[in-house]
């Protein structure tokens, strides 16, 4: 298929930076692409939009040679691309931010950015402080506060995304992938991205810019491709469509918006089920705030403003130095996950491929893992009772995968947090603390999940979610607690609450009223 | 442009392969099978005697005591951990057991004692690496190193020679004795530990828990799992079926000695590997390891019966390390 005249700013194949003609990919069971073509100019900004398993990371990953297609043919730059490897493909100046980067954890900062090409006194001996120099320049430019010499297993799941971008712009690249690049970023990292995205593209660079952040793609790009179950939907300039035709586009039919926000009317009466007073750790200070039986409460602020250390404390992975948590009235002070999960407490982790999943286990074996009790019997685990859990879920949150044996990390990225949270709802715990559930995962997913924990808190659990997405927020929680640099600066119901207030009190952008 | 609009999709549905449920069966994991048959075909080519009913014997009878530490090997490795320690516990719990036959203990007591003594080992061993402080393979190579000295101390580096009634139980394996339904004796033990490895791994809550912490350690401490304690019982587990390896091996050669297992700990790794365990952990199964046990019983057996000298045994089984690892790796 040739991009035709309607295509504008599309130049001929020749001209292309990539060209992908009917790329093709079949793995066991899945047919994850078929026949996909696909244009790119030199300074555009190309996104690639679909559902959860549409087969985006797949298309990311052929371009990048982490594996060569089946079918069809890649050029790029003018040459046929015949080899596929990364290496070939990074030499090639194809840079890639893979969903999920993978790094090597006990390594500096430095080390896993320049791996490969860390500078060396004649060849032989590592300079050290040059490689330093050099990364420490690399983040300076791209205004990253994050000190090259420390391991990477030191740093957040958001300095490590920052990690990995800086990785793939340390050598000048001519196409620039990032696949889900801000799923672990907050409004004013990602903001920063952004005006980076911005500035590569005027000094010509190609960016194939994968999200399922339809604003993103709409502030973002030029033009837009759309995947669905492996097929080619449509490339058009997004000047030409609206975010709802996109999202039709996706879907293959029509969504209605999910708008659950505070339909769930608790009142007053509702016992409260979690109570913070006066919290204090390294990161909180003086935290206050209650989550009552059947509410779902978001927690919001930038990372690092203390979310993520409210839930580690939920979950007895650090105790306060102060104040006091209290689980249906009374004192709560898990020792550790075991204890939090027996008091029924659970908590789903930000980070499904390090915290949450066990990669090489199956969907069915992840799924039952905080469950094996519920699918023991006398001792033995039945794995009839472990695969009809496991199919139940697959079910209920229409998890993409060829069978409930396959390994998850088989699955595609979204669908990794899925099984995420099919493995909280077997748990049968009193209060979830969901972290960023809904990153990573499509419309319709995410739709799906707002409903799913509605219907959680309907049946009297206590919801909080932890995110940095707050229009996502917005949609299906009752109230949303802003945070800023560990403190509480706002409890506002999510009904009469707008996006640009929350950001502005979590930036700090405008006075807290009593602070 | 090129639009077009994917009818017959179920629309937004979770998507299932149309080839209904495609069972996974990996061709690569098969080749212990596919070697051993060559090498089968081969060794018979060039001797006849090679495939008699006392040669197979033959083979299962060596191979036994090494594929009982390979089925607690692999359930370690599974977990990510691994036991450097099994060589010279065998002999600990060998020796524990020849002294006390010497001091005419009853057998039973005796058997007891040998096989307590290795699982205490395995215990220690258990309770320092769930500390998390250093990895299993300085912990045992430290406790192997221990009981070195400790099993050379005990038998003044002189072995115990008279292993009685254990003897009686294994030994009489040699021509013209089979004592245990026309199998060599120590099949049984081996058998019986295989399946229920199999079993454990496959059915037992603990044996899932060594997959998820093998897996993903940290995942599987949010999971609510006793990472500490999970490890505690797998270690002290492989203590116990070293015990039982001890009992075996000593009365198949009626001695007990500190040298009785020397290798086993690295053999026992490579018998595991061969059958596609993975080296850190989250894979692997009883019955791969059996085939790894298998291929390797099979080919120092057949590279004797060509008349090659044991120098190439070495050789050979190098190089089929090697192959295991390198085809493991292309499976993932
Ligand atoms: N290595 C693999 N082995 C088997 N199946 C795979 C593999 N990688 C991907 N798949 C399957 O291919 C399909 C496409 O996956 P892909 O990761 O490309 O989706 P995606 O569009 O990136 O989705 P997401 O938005 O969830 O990241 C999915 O059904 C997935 O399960
Ligand atoms: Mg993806």
């Amino acid at each position: 298929m040739v991009p035709s005249a309607n295509d504008v700013g599309a130049q001929g194949p020749a001209e292309a930076l990539l060209y992908a003609e009917n790329v093709s990919k079949r793995f066991p069971g899945v047919q994850a692409l078929l026949d996909i073509d696909l244009t790119l100019n030199r300074g555009e900004v190309h996104a690639l939009v679909g559902q959860n398993g549409a087969g985006k990371s797949t298309l990311v990953k052929c371009i990048s040679g982490v594996y060569p297609p089946d079918g069809g043919r890649i050029t790029f730059d003018g040459r046929e691309i015949t080899t596929y490897s990364p290496k070939h493909a990074y030499d090639l100046g194809i840079a890639v931010v893979h969903q999920r980067p993978q790094l090597l954890p006990w390594l500096s900062v430095t080390e896993n950015v320049m791996l490969g090409q860390l500078p060396a006194r004649k060849g032989l001996v590592i300079d050290r402080r040059k490689a330093n120099e050099l990364t420490r320049d690399l983040l300076a430019r791209l205004r990253l506060e994050i000190d090259p010499e420390v391991p990477v297993a030191r740093l957040s799941a958001p300095e490590r995304q920052q990690v990995a971008i800086a990785k793939a712009l340390y050598r000048q690249a001519k196409l620039l992938i990032l696949d889900e690049p801000t799923a672990a970023l907050d409004a004013q990292r990602s903001a920063r991205l952004f005006a980076l995205i911005d500035d590569l593209a005027q000094q010509g660079v190609g960016v194939l810019y994968v999200s399922h952040h339809l604003e993103e793609v709409f502030r973002l790009a030029d033009r837009v491709t759309v995947l669905r179950d492996g097929r080619l939907v449509a490339t058009q300039p997004t000047a030409q469509l609206s975010q709802d035709e996109v999202v039709t586009l996706m879907a293959g039919h029509r969504i209605a918006e999910s708008s659950l926000a505070g339909s769930a009317t608790v009142a007053g009466e509702a016992a409260p089920a979690l109570e913070f007073c006066q919290l204090e750790t390294d990161v909180l200070h003086g935290v206050d705030f209650v989550v009552h039986q059947g509410e779902v409460v978001g927690v919001s602020g930038l990372i690092g403003a203390g979310g993520h250390d409210i839930a580690r404390v939920l979950f007895g992975l650090d105790r306060p130095t102060a104040g006091r948590v209290a689980l249906n009235g009374t004192t709560y002070q898990p020792h550790g996950p075991k204890q939090a999960i027996a008091q029924g407490v659970f908590l789903v982790p930000e980070d499904p491929a390090q915290d949450g999943l066990v990669p090489v286990l199956s969907v069915a074996q992840n799924v039952t893992l905080v469950s094996l009790k519920a699918i023991t019997r006398r001792g033995v685990l039945s794995l009839r009772r472990e695969r009809e859990v496991a199919d139940r879920y697959v079910g209920e949150l229409s998890i993409a995968t060829s069978s409930v044996h396959t390994a998850v990390r088989n699955l595609s990225g979204g669908n990794q947090q899925k099984v995420l949270l099919a493995k909280s709802l077997t748990s049968k715990a009193a209060v979830l603390v969901l972290e960023e559930p809904t990153q990573g995962v499509d419309v319709h997913a995410k739709a799906e999940i707002h409903r799913i924990v509605r219907d959680l808190a309907s049946r009297g659990k206590a919801v909080m979610v932890v995110s940095t997405d707050i229009r996502d927020l917005l949609q299906f929680v009752d109230r949303i607690v802003a945070l800023r640099a560990g403190r509480v600066v706002a409890d506002l119901p999510a009904r009469s609450t707008t996006y640009a207030q929350i950001l502005d009190l979590t930036v700090g952008s405008v006075a807290v009223p009593g602070s | 442009m090129s639009t077009e609009t994917g009818a017959g999709l179920a629309p937004g549905a979770a998507r299932r392969p149309a080839s209904g449920r495609s069972k996974n069966v990996d061709v690569y994991s098969l080749w212990p099978i596919a070697v051993m048959v060559l090498i089968i075909i081969a060794t018979a080519l060039s001797s006849p005697r090679f495939l008699s009913v006392f040669n197979f014997e033959n083979i299962l009878s060596q191979a036994a005591p090494l594929g009982i530490v390979t089925m607690g090997q692999c359930i370690l490795l599974i977990s990510g951990g691994l036991d450097l320690s099994v060589g010279y516990n065998i002999a600990f719990s060998s020796i524990i057991t020849g002294l006390l036959l010497e001091h005419n203990v009853p057998l039973p007591v005796a058997v007891l004692a040998g096989i307590a003594a290795a699982t205490a080992v395995g215990f220690v061993n258990g309770v320092l690496a769930a500390q998390g402080r250093a990895h299993p393979f300085i912990i045992t190579l430290g406790m192997s190193i221990f009981l070195f000295g400790l099993d050379t101390q005990l038998t003044g580096g002189a072995p115990v020679n008279n292993m009685k009634g254990l003897y009686t139980a294994f030994g009489s394996y040699l021509p013209g004795g089979f004592p245990f339904f026309g199998l060599p004796s120590v099949t049984w033990p081996f058998l019986i530990v295989v399946l229920l490895t199999y079993g454990f791994l496959r059915w037992a809550p603990l044996g899932r828990r060594a997959y998820a912490i093998g897996g993903n350690e940290q995942a599987a401490y949010l999971s609510g799992i006793p990472v500490k304690r999970t490890k505690i019982y797998l270690y002290t587990l492989m203590g116990a079926l070293v015990g039982i390896t001890g009992m075996v091996l000593s009365g198949q050669i009626n001695e007990a000695s500190f040298n009785l297992a020397q290798n086993f700990e690295l053999q026992s790794i490579a018998c595991a590997v061969i059958g596609g365990t993975a080296l850190f952990g989250g894979r692997g199964g009883a019955f791969r390891s059996l085939q790894g046990v298998a291929l390797w019983g099979l080919v120092q057996n057949s590279i004797l019966f060509i008349g090659f000298s044991s120098n190439y045994q070495q050789m050979a089984l190098g190089v089929i390390i090697i192959i295991a690892v390198m085809v493991t790796r292309a499976q993932r």
